[in-house]
């Protein structure tokens, strides 16, 4: 890892109190908790005595579910033309969950584009911290690319930093306690999307290198029956990369909705959220970008 | 009758995923621990040492995998 | 059959048993390993006792948190006022597989952190200078092996509070339909986290070790130790998935 050991405290102490204070702001405290002065005396209680956990699990992960259940009457953003839009699309059981997964794509895609612009704008000049921080970036990832396919694959070393960027990206959303900030990686569609496009890459490459006659061949490579067995590794290459990080992030945003409806404390989720969101959410992007990197490397080693 | 079909094909993709997720779960890392083991002992072959554990990790997993497809066969089909 | 109190009683009763039960049986072989190899190097290195000691007990505390979390279901299962009548089958079939998610969930995990720390304790004996990089390097690996025992105790809590109350117009088959999907996810996640909890000790024990005999190489074993560890984690989280689905997807 690039970070130094002061550094990483001193990231954590700062999201540790960004959090808190977001929390403070954004009234997820003041949903449990009621803080504020009565006859001239502090206090703090608690609001809610029941809590559904099942309902708010539903509400959370499922909202089209919830909308049917409670016979609610779906709209987005307060305008029913736009949901009828989107049921049309994307069926009526769907249409409200795609929209909000679109909107977090929308504001990654943004941020990414906008850092992007931030820094080719001033790259000749002195240079800035954030550029200094994305240069140790490249060249961290460019050395794993170097050491695995050797000095004249470097073209593949854009790829593998935007797909850790993009990952990162959407791991770090959960971290922002606003209702309606999701991890798009808590969609099975994101991981599975971009699972099934870096296997169609490694075998593009495959192709490219061994020609695609010994491509085909390859297949069939101990015995020639052993094809369907080969057919069936090959996808579940895709299936293992995608799962492992929607099963990551997924169980990492359950535990902190059960935790932190349990507790009704701000505490001990915030610990939590440090660990399954900045710990679990860096270690998956860079796993998948490190066998993403593996499996092109064991095509073209052959 | 066909809840208790229902029933039997939930019960068996839980039993299913859960003895499933031994086998592969200990050889993954047993095999991590020896990838460890090895790069400390040849530092110069770490990129190959890290592939051969990354692949072999994959190959073992695919039982983890069948485990898996099949519970959620059971889960959504019947 | 009429469900009275006394039958969920029953399923409260078993649960903790189970769970207490079997969770302790690791408990108790993790941490004597750690406490074995702990003494052995005190042997080999008496100077270095100060640091073995700290270490050994860091490592049982963390190394004992599955046996808590057990002791945590347990108790709530014998005083969280989960056994009312309403409940009916499905509070019956919670119960039971609540205790058997953290019991069986906490096997592996607790088996892989003590592994993990025996061998720190080991390593740190060989070579005493290099103690605060081992403790370092075994407290993640031991963190990434509790995450399983996270899961199951997740799953343990989703089990005991989400469930619903049965209700009176169900039929019998609806009732056992939901009855062995609770205890099929209890199954799951209670079983699938044993290997990788085990599987992940053994990476970080063999990390720590080699740690401990070439620190110069310390960035490369970490680095092989946390791509390994989060790919054998793969098969809990399948057996996290479907306890989900289990949970939330049938109705």
């Amino acid at each position: 890892m690039p970070a130094k050991k002061g550094g990483l405290k001193r990231i954590f102490i700062v999201v540790f109190f960004l959090e808190v204070i977001i929390l403070i702001i954004s009234g997820g405290l003041n949903r449990q908790l009621q803080i504020g002065f009565e006859e001239g005396r502090f206090f703090i209680r608690n609001v809610i005595h029941e809590y559904n956990l099942q309902e708010k699990i539903t509400e959370e992960f499922q909202p089209d579910r919830y909308l049917q259940e409670k016979g609610e009457k779906a709209e987005i953003y307060g305008s029913e033309k736009l949901y009828t839009l989107f049921s049309k699309i994307f069926s009526v059981n769907n249409a409200v969950s795609a929209f909000h997964l679109l909107r977090i794509l929308f504001i990654v895609n943004l941020a990414m584009l906008g850092l992007a612009w931030l820094i080719r704008r001033q790259i000749f000049k002195r240079p800035s911290k954030p550029q200094v921080l994305i240069e140790m970036l490249y060249t961290f990832f460019e050395d794993f690319v170097r050491d695995t396919l050797g000095k004249k694959n470097l073209r593949f070393t854009p790829y593998i930093v935007t797909l850790f960027l993009f990952i990162w990206t959407c791991n770090m959303i959960g971290l922002i306690p606003i209702p309606g900030m999701m991890e798009p990686t808590r969609n099975l569609n994101v991981p599975l999307g971009l699972g099934f496009m870096a296997v169609t890459l490694v075998h593009i490459t495959a192709i490219k290198h061994k020609g695609l006659i010994n491509w085909f061949k390859g297949f069939a490579e101990p015995l020639a029956f052993l094809a369907p067995l080969n057919i069936v590794g090959e996808l579940s290459k895709a299936i293992s990369i995608s799962f492992r990080l929607f099963g990551n992030i997924l169980g990492g945003a359950i535990i902190m909705l059960v935790v932190s409806s349990l507790v009704k404390f701000v505490m001990l989720p915030i610990g939590l959220n440090l660990f399954f969101g900045l710990f679990v959410g860096t270690i998956q992007a860079f796993v998948f970008t490190m066998l993403a990197l593996t499996y092109i490397g064991v095509e073209i080693a052959e | 009758m066909e809840y208790i079909a229902r029933a039997a094909a939930l019960l068996g993709a839980g039993i299913c995923m859960g003895i499933g997720a031994l086998g592969p779960g200990v050889g993954e890392g047993f095999v991590a621990g020896k990838a460890c083991e090895g790069i400390a002992r040849s530092p110069e072959n770490a990129s190959l040492i890290t592939r051969t554990m990354l692949v072999g990790q994959a190959v073992s997993e695919s039982t983890g995998i069948y485990s898996l497809v099949v519970a959620l066969l059971l889960i959504f089909s019947t | 059959m009429e469900i009275t109190r006394e039958i969920i009683q029953i399923a409260a009763y078993l649960g903790a048993g189970i769970s207490v039960s079997i969770a302790s049986v690791t408990s108790g072989i993790g941490v004597g390993y750690i406490a074995g190899e702990a003494s052995f190097a005190m042997m080999r290195q008496p100077r270095a006792g100060d640091q073995l000691f700290r270490n050994m007990f860091i490592s049982q505390a963390v190394t004992e948190t599955g046996g808590i979390f057990s002791l945590v279901i347990s108790l709530l299962l014998l005083f969280g006022g989960f056994d009312v009548v309403e409940g009916g089958w499905y509070r019956f079939a919670a119960m039971l597989a609540a205790g058997f998610a953290i019991g069986f969930g906490s096997i592996g995990p607790v088996l892989g952190s003590g592994y993990t720390g025996g061998q720190a304790c080991k390593a740190i004996g060989r070579m005493p200078k290099f103690s605060n990089a081992i403790l370092g390097n075994m407290l993640i690996g031991q963190a990434l092996a509790q995450t399983s025992s996270i899961f199951a105790l997740v799953i343990a809590l989703l089990l005991l509070y989400s469930t619903p109350l049965q209700p009176a117009s169900a039929s019998w088959g609806q009732v056992i339909l939901k009855t062995l999907s609770l205890l099929a996810a209890g199954i799951s996640i209670g079983l699938g986290t044993m290997g990788p909890g085990t599987g992940i000790g053994y990476v970080a024990g063999r990390a720590s070790e080699m740690i401990g005999r070439h620190p110069a190489e310390r960035p490369n074993i970490m680095r092989t130790m946390f791509l390994g560890a989060a790919v054998s984690e793969s098969t809990a989280i399948y057996s996290l998935v479907i306890s989900f689905l289990l949970l939330f997807a049938i109705h």
